[in-house]
């Protein structure tokens, strides 16, 4: 009996040690929501106008797209597609995302999860050649004491660099450093990030945002689910198109 | 000489969990590792498939039997609001049967997501441990919006039994069907689905049960075999045009 219960207490305590030992950033786990007001008392937010930094740095044939893009017919998240991760960190709406350390990966689970989705930071190797294009790119990462160091390329071009419509290339190239931080007795998850696409940009831009991690559980969001009042919204921005242009071409 | 005796089990038992998922489960409290040891990507097996042991699947949503108040609603049913066809989630029962789904088993500490590679039809779905259904989240990340308690996948619990996991799920809406011809269910729907590692974790055995007195006029559950595939699942996004 007393032999049965050393080899239960040894192969839990085994598990246990394994399990700390090879899932880096393991205390990671959970769901952090992007830190807005009072919370971010104290922490250093670069780019807090996150619209206006990507514009100060666009080439001038990306402003001009940028301008001409219609917010509401245009945008992929109105029709339930992907609109991609990096213009959720200038988010308006409430942006989370769930944080899954794994032995090779960091998965992050995006919400809304059905126009964010979701995205494995591999670590251990090489982007691959000949990668194929794709809504949030291909990112690889590693650790720098208790940073995880994230390199992602490989975006398709039919994303936007933020809410306004700013486009960018398929030479897209993202680098975050994300750490987890203590802050005034809450957990945060820290992100530092530097944008580039030569062929868009005049010069890199840099940003940073901070996370609070939640005690409550994630919701779910089903983009089709409110298919009736994207449709309603959309027809009126069409009419307000329509009823705009109307008195220009009376003239 | 305990000492001895503790070093050599944790030496052989550390081997142990190494070569044996389901090993871990038999002989230690289920743990947020023992869950880990179920990661990756897997695939059903088409029906009329064997994989070695004798192992296959069995049942289909269509051979549920149903009451005559699910058989007046049905005349209400248009096959063309399927959500099938609106992009929309078909509901556990319904994805969890089709031949070839593919499906990211996640761990996640004290709980463990399924993704699924045709995402607008199976989403993703939440099991939580070490809770009850009233210990539910209330909360949302906007505190003027109450969370909306009957929702497409129901509110998932976990526990395990040995080696096995079983799933707990209540609170559907009743937006989906329980098969392609329409067969409706009620919020009163409740499903439990048993998850097994097989041959040493190459394969999951899923068996999933369902009732609803309103609906059906008898439980029913079916069996699926799903093999662990070594790759990604894609993004497979499907888009109704608005």
């Amino acid at each position: 009996m007393r032999k049965a219960c050393y080899l239960t207490l040894s192969i839990a305590l085994l598990a246990a040690l394994s399990w700390a030992q090879t899932i880096p950033g393991e205390n990671w786990t959970g769901y952090y929501m992007m830190a807005r007001g009072r919370d971010l008392t104290g922490l250093n937010v670069v780019s807090p106008n996150f619209g206006g930094t990507v514009v100060a740095h666009l080439q001038p044939w990306a402003k001009l797209k940028r301008d001409s893009v219609n917010g509401v017919l245009d945008d992929n998240g109105f029709v339930c597609k992907p609109a991609g991760f990096l213009r959720a960190y200038g988010s308006p709406f409430d942006t989370n995302g769930f944080f899954a350390p794994g032995k090779d990966r960091m998965t992050i689970i995006y919400w809304p999860t059905d126009t964010v989705l979701f995205r494995r930071i591999y670590y251990n190797r090489e982007h691959p050649r000949n990668l194929k294009p794709s809504w949030n790119g291909h990112s690889i990462g590693r650790w720098e004491g208790d940073t995880l160091v994230v390199d992602t390329i490989g975006f398709n071009d039919r994303t936007w660099l933020d809410g306004g419509g700013a486009p960018h290339t398929e030479d897209l190239h993202l680098t975050e450093r994300m750490r987890q931080i203590q802050h005034n007795g809450n957990t945060y998850m820290e992100i530092v990030a530097q944008v580039d696409d030569p062929r868009t940009l005049t010069s890199p831009y840099t940003f940073s945002r901070y996370y609070k991690k939640q005690n409550y559980e994630m919701e779910d969001y089903v983009c089709n689910d409110a298919v009736d009042f994207y449709k309603e919204w959309r027809e009126q921005e069409r009419r307000a198109r329509q009823a705009q242009s109307q008195p220009a071409e009376a003239k | 000489m305990k000492n001895l005796r503790i070093a050599i089990s944790a030496v052989f038992g550390s081997m142990w969990i190494a070569a044996s998922p389901s090993a871990i489960a038999q002989a230690a409290p289920p743990s947020p590792a023992t869950l880990f040891s179920l990661s990756g990507v897997y695939q059903s097996i088409p029906d009329g498939t064997t994989l070695p042991g004798g192992f296959r699947n069995s049942g289909s949503p269509e051979q549920i039997s149903i009451t005559p108040a699910a058989r007046e609603q049905m005349k209400s049913v248009d096959l063309k609001d399927d959500s099938w066809k609106t992009c929309r989630p078909v509901g556990n029962f319904r994805m969890m049967a089709r031949s070839g789904t593919v499906m990211e088993f996640l761990s996640a500490g004290n709980m463990f997501f399924l993704l699924f590679e045709d995402f607008t039809h199976g989403f993703m779905r939440k099991v939580y441990f070490g809770r009850t259904h009233e210990q539910r989240s209330t909360q949302t990340s906007d505190a003027d919006i109450p969370r909306t308690k009957l929702t497409w996948f129901g509110d998932s619990i976990g526990r395990w039994e040995n080696d096995t996991i079983v799933i707990d799920t209540v609170d559907f809406n009743e937006d989906t069907w329980l098969n392609d011809k329409g067969v409706p269910h009620s919020e009163a729907m409740h499903t439990v689905e048993r998850i097994r590692p097989i041959r040493g974790g190459e394969a999951l055995e899923y068996r999933m049960t369902v009732d609803d007195p309103q609906m059906l006029a008898t439980p029913y559950a079916y069996v699926r075999y799903f093999k662990k595939i070594d790759r990604e699942i894609e993004d497979d996004n499907c888009v109704e045009e608005h």
